[in-house]
């Protein structure tokens, strides 16, 4: 790899991982879900200035070249995060739901309190 | 015994008041409450005017979530009976009394309301019945038991469905999963023959694609369901 490209790379990584650690700050992104962000982008900056990790590895399982190793990976990661996704928003529609009939029921039972109260006068 | 009947309702501004009076014509006992599912039209004011019991959805839910909020209502509420019936008009109150038979005879937890055990009536197209034949098999193949409109929305139950259903119910398209819940819990069921009307207002809210949607969903659900374990 050339010198120009691993520059690239490296100011790159750096760049995500200080927008990750931008958001951290405004609360954009909560804690418990930027993690993995935080490790992504370490990761990335750990391997653009050790191209030769990516090498090896690459070598070990048997790919005939190292870019393949990085798309492989990479498509993997993007398919997990976005199934975590899906996990998340299927849980948050189902407390969403929870939520909103809760609401509904309260809503009802103050208008009732409110009648009686009226009434009782 | 406390009977709540609930009508689930979105957009039903041309047929829920006519509902609404034949419910109060033939079980003027019971309560009723209307569960507007976010409607845009008048159906909300419709019922305030008719001086039912209403529950307003901040949004569209869909009537999965609609029927699970008149659930909650029966719970919290003391109601021994829950009956569900559609706001469009195509089930008629008159066999509200028959729904209601079993439940009170003791002989059934969920009584459902058929339009395949009578002659006479709306009895819907080809391609409906097909998808209904399918869940009848599905339902058939799960429980052994043969349910001739497993989709049938025109239901009433005791205080041990309203309980169940109240903190378990499928968001879209519940009818046929509730019945295998149902079963699962040890609820006995039973359907009697009722005849329904085609719909007076209002459209289908299932197309062809949803059909297809329904079915796929539905096998899904209840197969990998069949491996959860009843809590």
């Amino acid at each position: 790899m050339s010198i120009r490209l691993n520059l690239f790379a490296i100011i790159g990584s750096i760049i995500l991982l200080l927008v990750i650690l931008e958001l951290i700050r405004r609360k954009y992104l909560q804690e418990r879900y930027s993690l993995i962000w935080i490790v992504t982008g370490i990761l990335f900056l750990l391997l653009s200035i050790r191209v030769d990790i990516l090498y090896r590895i690459s070598n070990f399982l048997g790919f005939s070249i190292p870019s393949n190793a990085l798309f492989f990976f990479g498509v993997l990661f993007l398919i997990l995060i976005v199934l975590g996704l899906s996990v998340i928003t299927s849980r948050l529609s189902v407390k969403n739901k929870i939520l909103a009939q809760e609401v509904v029921l309260l809503k009802k039972r103050v208008a009732d309190l409110e009648k009686s109260l009226r009434s009782s006068e | 015994m406390k009977t709540l009947v609930i009508i689930p309702a979105f957009n039903e501004e041309e047929t829920l008041r006519g509902v609404i009076l034949g419910i109060r014509s033939f079980l003027s006992q019971a309560d009723i409450l209307v569960v507007n599912d976010g409607s845009t039209d008048s159906t909300g004011d419709i019922a305030r005017e008719e001086g039912v019991l209403v529950l307003e959805h901040p949004y569209n839910m869909g009537i999965g979530a609609t029927m699970q909020t008149g659930f909650l209502y029966a719970l919290n509420n003391g109601y021994n009976i829950a009956v569900q019936i559609d706001g469009d008009g195509q089930h008629d109150a008159r066999f509200i009394t028959s729904l209601i038979k079993p439940i009170l005879d003791g002989q059934a937890n969920l009584v459902i309301g058929t339009r395949y055990l009578s002659d006479g009536g709306f009895k819907s197209t080809f391609l409906r019945k097909l998808g209904i034949r399918f869940f009848t098999t599905i339902i058939w193949i799960f429980t052994g038991k043969k349910i001739t409109d497993p989709t049938s929305g025109f239901r009433a139950m005791d205080r041990k469905g309203i309980e169940l259903f109240s903190k378990e119910y499928p968001s879209d398209y519940p009818e046929v999963e509730a019945l295998i819940s149902a079963y699962k819990k040890g609820l006995h069921f039973q359907e009697i023959p009722v005849t329904m009307r085609n719909r007076q207002g209002g459209a289908s809210s299932i197309g062809i694609l949803s059909a297809l949607y329904y079915m796929v969903k539905v096998t899904l659900s209840i197969s990998i369901g069949s491996f959860r374990r009843v809590k």
